[in-house]
């Protein structure tokens, strides 16, 4: 998930809404979903911090509540105009591109900063959503024939620290050496250090990944990385 | 000469163990993520740039709720400049703890405060660190942004 797709609830989830129960915020999420708005920007009127409404969104889908909204021509290209996110019912500024992933091996640059002071928040979690690279830029991922368990890879380089808490400085370490657009490719937007459910099918970004802990951790990834 | 993993922890832990004495050891800790495509600012944040040992940023940025039950502010609502004070006497104590261990090893710049959103152009690595802090059931997340994997 990259935070651009959109969402609506689902047929299934009218029929069992009087069964389900859920926390206050994350009613406020999934009533959010309206397929319309991002869901970047479904999780900022939610006041649900994009961390944070990348789970509770697995969950969704899992549970059938909400499915993916496909675009028509019209609506994409609308939405790629760069349209302020706040006319969407967005209750922060509109997003601003912090990072661009298909320049991520350059040196990072400056980034402009607002022209104005912003108004004091509505939503206390601002998620500075990044555009998505233009789809020809995105490299093409080509499948491997094992599928890499994410959750394997961070627990293998956790293990080799004997504290939880620096192992993960470790695992992070290792990914400032992958290239995030590899990792966007494979629509992964962020590595969830405790119980990450996703596969990585790519070879390029497997390999990378392979690289990056040989070259931080020393380490080779063992076979039971793979699923 | 970079500093370890377990040096960069001290960021994080310099943080939790101030902000535990203030709430009397009740901080809870989510699990943490790495993030590819966003940074996470809350209302109001306090930002240190590293130099030397690590190169990059560290911040702590807090709602306007968990800095009011900080503050200690039960009646009424707190004001812009009181969240800035909270926030900016969190980020001085860290950094003058970072400052003592380090030394001329790690240079620290003064604490940046702001609000929602960064005034200035912050350089942006190619992964932060993100990790959840709560208290009474307001967030708070201590954000680590390194540079490179440099690493010793």
């Amino acid at each position: 998930m990259t935070g651009t797709e959109i969402y609506k609830r689902t047929p299934a989830y009218e029929h069992a809404a009087r069964e389900i129960r859920l926390h206050a915020p994350q009613w406020k999420l999934l009533l959010a979903y309206d397929g319309q708005r991002t869901l970047a920007e479904v999780a900022l009127s939610a006041e649900v911090s994009f961390a944070e409404a990348l789970p509770l969104t697995r969950k969704f889908l899992e549970q059938g509540w909400i499915e993916e909204q496909p675009l028509t021509l019209e609506q994409y290209l609308k939405r790629t105009g760069l349209r302020d996110v706040s006319a969407t019912g967005a209750a922060v500024p509109p997003a601003t591109v912090m990072h661009e992933p298909e320049k991520a091996a350059a040196a990072p640059k400056p980034l402009a900063a607002p022209s104005a002071p912003p108004p004091l928040p509505a939503s206390p979690v601002t998620e500075k959503a990044v555009e998505p690279a233009a789809p020809e830029k995105s490299p093409v991922a080509k499948p491997s024939s094992r599928a890499m368990k994410l959750s394997a890879v961070v627990d293998f380089i956790t293990s080799l620290v004997g504290n939880i808490s620096i192992g993960q400085l470790l695992v992070y370490r290792v990914f400032l050496r992958v290239p995030p657009e590899l990792l966007l490719a494979e629509d992964i937007a962020s590595v969830h250090l405790v119980g990450d459910t996703s596969l990585i099918q790519g070879e390029k970004l497997q390999k990378a990944i392979a690289d990056a802990v040989n070259a931080v951790a020393k380490r080779t990834l063992p076979d039971s990385v793979f699923a | 000469m970079p500093l370890h993993e377990r040096d960069i922890h001290y960021f994080i832990d310099v943080t939790l163990a101030h902000l535990n004495k203030i709430t009397g050891n009740e901080i809870v800790l989510r699990d943490p993520t790495i993030e590819f495509q966003s940074l996470v600012f809350s209302a109001y944040t306090g930002l240190l740039h590293l130099k030397g040992g690590a190169e990059g940023f560290a911040y702590l940025t807090a709602s306007q709720q968990f800095l009011q039950h900080l503050h200690g502010s039960h009646q009424g609502r707190i004001t812009e400049e009181d969240c800035r004070d909270v926030i900016g006497d969190i980020t001085s104590t860290v950094a003058h703890a970072m400052h003592k261990r380090f030394g001329t090893t790690l240079q620290i710049s003064e604490p940046r405060i702001f609000s929602t959103v960064p005034d200035d152009p912050i350089e942006m690595p190619p992964a932060v660190f993100v990790q959840p802090l709560i208290w009474r059931k307001e967030h708070a997340y201590f954000v680590l942004g390194l540079a490179s994997a440099e690493t010793t």
